[in-house]
């Protein structure tokens, strides 16, 4: 795909050069009747970033976006979104923002084609042919009526929606719902061609297998505040890992005594194999380094080290009482504030 | 790294795409509305000759009962200018217009935002303010089409059914109608513009316009109940028989302003919400 045009209509910043966020969100606070969706919620995303929020169901996701796009008002805080607060922000603030709803519902009777002509006469000005190749791109049928749709497909337009005039800011709500995972692949995949054109990602997910990939931070979302704030390096250093070693001339009650003894390694079982040697199996929540000069000594005849399971650490932060999940991930939390605000 | 694209080139818009989404959403709506109130003149009007002619339905319509007579307004129905306005604008036509009136505003606002649409629009270039302005006056413009479509039909049948209307009063009555449609519109799109819901606005627009009706024909009973007039947009409208004695100007205006003062109202409203909560 080549751009004949070249003149750029803002300036992109590199890393490193960034001298304000896309995103500064500040204590935010959104009250709901007596129902408090957002709890005090801290986060800046660079520019050029791809920046992910993951949490259960109802943690306050859609809440942060749709304050960020000024459909609704935070109770106290505030947002700063591209330089321009986003309370009561103009027209102008939205045109260089792409927003996917994490409840997508369109207009049916009328075709993607049509659809999104419209979207485009309100939105920032969509370059010629840009809608036909995100079209293609995702394989998806502009002529179709809306209506006869599937959800993947309606995802699509969406998506479409979104991307078309190329914004320096995507905001997108759960955007890998309904699509098959070789779509997925694809969404990601654009996702990161958005990043090294300099635009800025924010997206949203209940689980993390479907952003990993994409995002350069993730914040973890519960209950209306965020848990933690790491880079998906850093959580997956800290991510349970299980294991299995196979270890001969060792008693398995002495090799469960040695393992036992390390830290991060939980669920520990040690049995007898066939052969004669003891099994352990177990799992892993710190890093890999020290556990693995600790079993140099052991004679080894098998050693299996799983990826990591982002997943179930998160589920762990999910599910972990709120001042010990804090706990866990209050000093990378701080890390990566400063981190952001390098 | 790709270069972005010069995007300010090869941009078409189109001019005023909120008014103009409206038409393409709703221009079959539009069309069946305008088919069933032509449809009520074309089937009422020409049965005047038959029943002003000494038939026995000047007799069957003695015959009713007195409070029935002034609710339907039938008591003046011994003219043209009665019949048509005790059969289209007062009865059939008022009803479909209501309706189309009553469903245009509470979607326009209420409507969209309880289906979730309204969300994704208001997270494009645009304003809440301009949102509830385009969409008011594309219901003005689709009202004041079927008033005109209603005047043209009347006029068509003026001669062939003896209705003798004179056509500066068939004018003002037309204007008259589109106001008092006007206005239930506009509160239905306030209704649903402070509720979020399409039922609110609902409530609102066919609530003016049923207390309206009701009140207009409480008020013809008796001398006592004649205060309800006061309150009732359909007798401001109606009560003063235009089509015979000719539309009051001034409240035409003030059924245009009461509108476009209810209209503003729904949109400051929309701006102070959270939408879609």
């Amino acid at each position: 795909m080549s751009h004949d045009a070249l003149t750029q209509p803002r300036a992109v910043l590199g890393p490193g050069q960034a001298p304000d966020a896309a995103i500064d969100v500040v204590d935010l606070v959104k009250q709901f009747g007596r129902n408090r969706a957002l709890n005090g919620v801290t986060f800046q995303v660079p520019r050029g970033s791809v920046f992910g929020v993951i949490g259960p169901n109802g943690a306050g996701k859609t809440t942060i976006m749709r304050a960020l796009l000024d459909i609704i008002r935070p109770t106290s805080g505030h947002a700063t979104v591209l330089g321009t607060p986003s309370r009561n922000a103009g027209p102008e603030l939205r045109r260089r923002i792409g927003y996917l709803p994490g409840e997508l519902i369109l207009e049916g009777r009328t075709s993607g084609r049509r659809l999104l002509a419209h979207y485009a006469d309100i939105s920032g000005p969509v370059a010629a042919g840009h809608v036909h190749e995100l079209a293609e791109r995702l394989g998806f049928d502009l002529d179709r009526p809306v209506r006869k749709l599937s959800k993947g497909n309606k995802q699509k337009l969406g998506i479409v929606q979104a991307f078309m005039h190329q914004p320096e800011l995507l905001v997108l709500d759960e955007p890998t719902s309904g699509l098959d995972p070789l779509m997925q692949q694809e969404f990601l995949k654009m996702v990161r061609e958005a990043r090294d054109r300099g635009q800025t990602v924010f997206l949203s997910s209940h689980v993390i297998s479907e952003i990993q990939q994409a995002a350069d931070e993730v914040a973890i979302l519960r209950d209306g505040r965020i848990v933690t704030i790491n880079s998906v390096e850093e959580l997956r250093t800290t991510a349970i890992r299980h294991l299995r070693l196979v270890a001969s001339g060792i008693r398995p009650t002495d090799l469960a005594a040695a393992l036992g003894a390390l830290e991060g390694v939980t669920t520990l079982e040690c049995t007898v194999t066939p052969a004669g040697d003891a099994e352990a199996v177990a799992t892993l929540s710190s890093e890999i380094a020290p556990f693995l000069q600790a079993i140099s000594t052991l004679q080894l005849k098998d050693l299996m080290l799983e990826e990591p399971d982002l997943e179930e650490s998160v589920l762990k932060l999910y599910s972990a009482p709120m001042p010990a999940a804090a706990a866990a991930g209050l000093a990378r939390h701080a890390d990566a504030q400063t981190d952001v605000t390098k | 790294m790709t270069a972005v694209q010069d995007r300010a080139r090869n941009v078409r818009r189109a001019p005023l795409p909120l008014f103009g989404k409206v038409f393409t959403d709703s221009w079959r709506g539009l069309l069946g509305w305008a088919l069933g109130l032509a449809a009520a003149a074309f089937l009422y009007l020409p049965l005047y000759p038959s029943i002003s002619g000494g038939s026995g339905m000047q007799d069957i319509i003695k015959n009713l009962p007195p409070e029935l007579i002034k609710t339907l307004n039938y008591d003046q129905i011994g003219t043209g200018a009665g019949y048509a306005q005790a059969t289209v604008f007062g009865l059939i036509g008022f009803v479909l217009m209501t309706i189309a009136a009553t469903s245009w505003g509470a979607g326009a606002l209420g409507g969209d935002e309880e289906s979730g649409r309204l969300e994704l629009t208001l997270a494009h270039g645009v304003t809440r303010v301009q949102v509830a302005a385009a969409r008011f006056c594309a219901i003005a413009v689709k009202i004041l089409a079927l008033s005109t479509l209603t005047f043209l039909a009347v006029l068509t049948l003026n001669d062939s059914a003896r209705l003798e209307i004179q056509v500066e009063n068939l004018l003002g009555t037309s204007l008259m109608f589109g106001g008092v449609s006007l206005l239930t519109a506009s509160v239905a799109l306030l209704g649903g513009a402070l509720s979020g819901r399409r039922i609110g606005g609902i409530a609102a627009g066919a609530g003016v316009a049923v207390v309206g009706y009701i009140f207009n024909a409480l008020g013809n009973q008796s001398a006592s109940l004649e205060w309800l007039h006061n309150v009732s947009p359909y007798y401001w409208a109606f009560g003063n028989s235009p089509l015979s004695t000719g539309a009051d100007p001034t409240t035409i205006a003030v059924f245009y302003a009461l509108s476009l003062l209810l209209a503003a109202t729904a949109a400051l409203a929309l701006r102070q919400r959270d939408i879609g909560v």
